[in-house]
């Protein structure tokens, strides 16, 4: 909200002469944080962030009253004495309830002529707004302004008959000030003439009756309107303006009357118009009972003795009229503040008044025992460090895929994820993996030349069953793409999209303690390039319960090791180049089961010309270590021999 | 010994002989020209051996003297170069197997957190001494989790279509526009009263926890928006639980998470689930609150939200407000990241370019 310094200085002269920093202070102070200053015109004007509780504070007036408070200043009086209201010249009918309750109009004649003042006119630019030269306008935006009191001027003799206030009839068209013909449903809260509607209620005048230069009487609209009304109406309409803004957050039911009065005295001063009658209807809403607040809730909340008198006198000066009772206060807002319920919010009135700096800071006692953080979040803690400590990056991304990009069957039914409102068809579907992702991160990073890609990511990825509640699952994905080696003398280059990237991969995996099985069981491995026909890397997900919990004990189960030496014998074998490894390997250990081998693995892979055609050199290494000897050369012979035996019942041979 | 009196070419030899011995670079070449002047067949010394048997008996002492003389100087030349090139040798040998430490090795390969991850963690790390556990809940929520328990009007614009996103064909349910649902969950949980008539809340005499997540609004992606952000949000529930404990929490974390020198400001505000509402700003720090871009001008960037639990948030988990008060606060991660590390478009987080996480982004 826009507030000019003179402006504010008019309704509290306590503020002339105070820097506008310390001004933005105050304000802050008290809740309205200043955004931002705006000095090229002849006052500054401060837009100031008024939160959406506080509908009395949204006009200079208001943000005037809190200051007073605060200050223990007196406002300026309002320029106006009570209007002696007259007969009713036009019959008006509250047909709305308690959605419109009360009606305070006026009709003057216009004088001959009539210009709204030059520093009017000042005022209304520093506010945006602009002056249209029609007083009945301009008047009433500048109260709108200065004392948040939205107010309309309808051209009287536009009007036929009398003014209604009802809800629309289903299909009722109203063409608006801006031009726009509105079909109306019977949610709209209308003021209506004989023959329709005039205006929406609180939030723009009907373009049929307006007021122009050569309107001759006037018929004033200053009433109140139930905030939830208007609110909906705005939203439903798209219409948010400046009167919907205020009526939306709640008027002061009180002030609709003296905003009458001021916008005819106004006509009266601009104009020379003359007052033909002023009267009003309806009732206004009953006021919020009084509100008991106990010292020790006060001083519970606050945390230092409150002051019985201070908190009495900033609850008066807020408006409230305050009764002591027995252990505190029998408290009755003001009509203009509609936020003031419970004896909570009085609290804050009386903290908000002494000012949250008075407020010690206080560590609270630990009176309930901690709880250890959540397995959980702690798993992901870890597991996200341990990759990155083997070299993968974290990525964060958004979550939302295009449903086309996701067209693999996921087992669900994607349908179920999609948005009804997303930001855009390819934002549309809460992602069923995060593979996609993955991979489209990687490849940005390689066309930005990075020249090794590893990424995981660790988040929920959504799974959709008809009939069933929609789960997430957290989900670690990993993509390794790009090339590794051949940056020093010591390491040889190698692509990741080769097919021995996978065994990189794998061995991250197994590192981590994913079982084989759900390695065997996984399809999903080429990562691809982005053509729709190759492959970049390696990518790899699973659930985060794939991944084994950390373990209880905070230090593992001792697992006893051999103080004998190692007997390490090679196998050189020629093995059929369709030979998986997996199946030498089981086989292998297989024959030789019952001794103490301590590890088996494959150390080299020789393909050559030189060798028998289809077939390839395979060294396996065989590590072996008693726990309770040392073993000798025969027994390990043996064993070796079992290895070979077995190896030769795959077809293997040695090699010579 | 007069050379004349040699045959040609062994004097030409002798003349030759210094260079010869200059210009053999190893030890092969050494020992190809130790054959041609001393060696037993042929060389230049067998031939001067021969000259010496033929010559007549009263001229060979002299003659034999004169022989000798040549021998002893080429071996003693052939011994020295011999010497000089096995050191040479030798020093090679050492510079062959030796390394120089500065050519680039394999470098260590380390990855990193991402930086919204390492300062979620480092706010519950900094809660954790204060008995701050971690809760969570779904992205998927329920209105009842994300508006309803939280005290937001029916008719509250965040509800909107225009600000939350909704599921299709899944009726009420929206991806949560906050953390704050996961304290209506807890509160629900705590409040619920077991088989012996007993809450939770009443067992355990009361609760403080974090919970850090994604949360998503319906906002187009700019410099400073994103349809997903980062939330950490904190609630302590007890006995007693006032303003001042509020402030002092947040003044003891604020301190831990931006340094001891950091200025903070607390103040008042309004979010429905709280009463008293409070906001919380830190002292630009981009520009120490002169005034600038990051700040617009008010030398203040709002840091978080705040405030005591509303009564009716209590109530409606079926906690007595008149026994049981407590506080809640909220942050913005992405924003607090944005400010302490300068990082000037928000994008930056969500596309992840290595090269950002790299600098960004940590082990810890």
């Amino acid at each position: 909200m826009l507030i000019e310094i003179q402006a504010l200085q008019a309704e509290l002269p306590a503020v002339a002469g105070m820097p506008v920093g310390r001004l933005c202070e105050q304000l802050a102070g008290l809740g309205f944080p200043v955004d931002g200053v705006e000095t090229s015109g002849p006052s500054p004007v401060l837009e100031v962030d008024v939160t959406a509780n506080r509908g009395d504070a949204q006009s200079h007036r208001g943000l005037a009253r809190d200051l007073a408070a605060k200050l223990g200043a007196q406002l300026a009086p309002l320029r106006t004495a009570a209007t002696a209201e007259g007969e009713p010249l036009v019959p008006i009918r509250l047909e709305a309830g308690a959605a419109a309750p009360f009606y305070a109009t006026a009709v003057l004649e216009l004088g001959a002529a009539g210009a709204t003042p030059e520093p009017v006119r000042a005022f209304l630019a520093a506010m945006g707004a602009g002056a249209k030269n029609l007083p009945a306008v301009d008047a009433s935006n500048e109260l709108l302004h200065r004392y948040g009191q939205p107010t309309h001027a309808f051209d009287a003799d536009l009007v036929q008959g009398g003014i209604t206030v009802r809800w629309a009839r289903e299909g009722e068209l109203l063409t608006t000030l801006d031009g726009v013909e509105r079909k109306l449903t019977p949610l709209d809260l209308v003021i209506a003439d004989d023959a329709g509607p005039v205006g929406l209620a609180g939030l723009m005048g009907g373009d049929g009756t307006k007021v122009s230069a050569g309107t001759r009487r006037v018929l004033l609209e200053s009433a109140y309107f139930d905030p939830r009304v208007v609110r909906a109406m705005a939203h439903r309409h798209g219409l948010h303006t400046d009167a919907s803004l205020r009526f939306g957050r709640g008027t002061d039911p009180g002030f609709a009357r003296t905003g009458r009065d001021l916008l005819l005295e106004r006509l009266q001063d601009w104009a020379g118009a003359r007052l033909l009658s002023a009267w009003a209807v309806g009732t206004l809403p009953e006021p919020v009972g009084s509100i008991p607040v106990e010292w020790t809730m006060l001083d519970r909340m606050a945390g230092y003795p409150v002051d019985h008198w201070e908190a009495a006198s900033f609850l008066r000066r807020l408006g409230c009229s305050v009764t002591e009772q027995e252990g505190g206060l029998a408290v009755q807002p003001p009509t203009w503040r509609h936020d003031l319920a419970l004896p909570a919010d009085l609290a804050e009135e009386v903290l908000r008044l002494k000012g949250y700096e008075a407020i010690p800071a206080v560590l609270p006692p630990l009176d309930s025992a901690p709880v250890p953080p959540a397995p959980g979040y702690l798993k992901r803690r870890n597991l996200a460090s341990r990759l990155a400590h083997l070299g993968f990056y974290q990525t964060v991304t958004l979550g939302f895929v295009d449903p086309q990009e996701e067209k693999e069957g996921l087992g669900d039914q994607q349908a179920l994820r999609t948005l009804r409102n997303p930001l855009g068809e390819d934002y549309s579907v809460m992602r069923g993996t995060l593979l996609r992702d993955l991979a489209r991160v990687a490849r940005m990073n390689l066309e930005r030349g990075a020249r090794s890609v590893q990424l995981f990511e660790i988040a929920p990825v959504f799974r959709a069953l008809p009939g069933q509640p929609m789960t997430e699952t957290w989900t670690l994905g990993l993509v390794w793409a790009g090339a590794m080696g051949g940056e020093d003398p010591l390491t040889p280059a190698r692509a990741m999209a080769g097919p021995e990237g996978q065994s990189y991969l794998i061995g991250v995996l197994k590192r981590l303690g994913v079982a084989d099985a759900a390695i065997a069981g996984f399809t999903r491995w080429a990562m691809p390039d982005g053509t729709g026909k190759g492959s970049a890397g390696w990518q790899f997900e699973l659930p985060l319960d794939g991944i084994p919990d950390e373990p209880a004990r905070i230090i593992p189960k001792f697992v006893p090791f051999s103080r004998f030496p190692v007997v390490e014998r090679d196998l050189s074998l020629l093995v059929g180049l369709d030979q998986a490894y997996a199946g030498l390997r089981d086989a292998v250990t297989a024959a030789v089961a019952g001794t103490p081998l301590l590890d088996l693995r494959c150390v080299d892979v020789f393909r050559h010309k030189s060798l028998p055609a289809g077939r390839q050199g395979w060294l396996l290494r065989l590590r072996f270590q008693a726990m309770d000897r040392t073993l000798t050369g025969e027994e390990v012979d043996g064993w070796m021999n079992r290895a070979l035996a077995a190896a030769r019942s795959l077809g293997c041979e040695l090699r010579g | 010994m007069e050379l004349s009196l040699l045959p040609p070419e062994v004097a030409d030899a002798h003349r030759g002989f210094p260079e010869a011995l200059a210009a053999c670079r190893d030890l092969d070449a050494l020992m190809r020209l130790k054959g041609a002047f001393v060696g037993r067949d042929g060389s230049h010394a067998s031939r001067l051996m021969d000259l010496l048997k033929a010559a007549p008996r009263e001229a060979k002492r002299d003659l034999g003297a004169a022989v000798n003389g040549l021998k002893q100087q080429w071996e003693e030349g052939l011994k020295l170069r011999q010497a000089e090139l096995e050191q040479a040798r030798a020093r090679t040998a050492a510079l062959a197997s030796a390394w120089d430490p500065d050519l680039p090795a394999p470098a260590p390969v380390l990855g990193a957190l991402h930086p919204l991850t390492r300062l979620m963690d480092r706010m519950v790390d900094v809660f954790r001494p204060l008995g701050y556990h971690v809760e969570e809940g779904p992205e998927a929520e329920t209105e009842a989790h994300n508006f309803d328990g939280l005290n937001i009007p029916q008719d509250h614009p965040a509800r909107g279509s225009a600000d939350t996103f909704y599921f299709k064909d899944q009726d009420g349910l929206l991806l949560r526009t906050h953390t704050s649902p996961v304290q209506v969950r807890v509160l629900r949980r705590i409040g619920a009263r077991g088989a012996d008539g007993r809450s939770e809340l009443e067992r355990s005499g009361g609760i403080r926890f974090l919970a850090p997540g994604r949360v998503y609004r319906k906002d187009e992606i700019d410099p400073t928006h994103s349809p997903m952000f980062h939330q950490v949000e904190g609630m302590i529930v007890g006995k007693g639980i006032g303003m001042h404990h509020l402030k002092g929490t947040l003044a003891y974390a604020m301190k831990a998470l931006f340094g001891p020198g950091a200025e903070v400001r607390f103040r008042p505000s309004y979010f429905p689930f709280v009463e008293p509402g409070a906001e919380m700003d830190v002292r630009c720090p981009l520009c120490g609150g002169g005034g600038c871009r990051v700040c617009k001008g008010s030398g203040w960037v709002e840091l978080l939200g705040a405030g005591l639990l509303h009564p009716n948030i209590l109530t409606m988990a079926g906690i007595d407000p008149a026994v049981w008060s407590g506080f809640a606060f909220g942050m913005g991660v992405e924003r607090t990241a944005m400010m302490v590390s300068e990082t000037p478009d928000l994008r930056l987080f969500f596309e992840n370019d290595q090269r950002f996480l790299r600098t960004m982004g940590g082990l810890d």
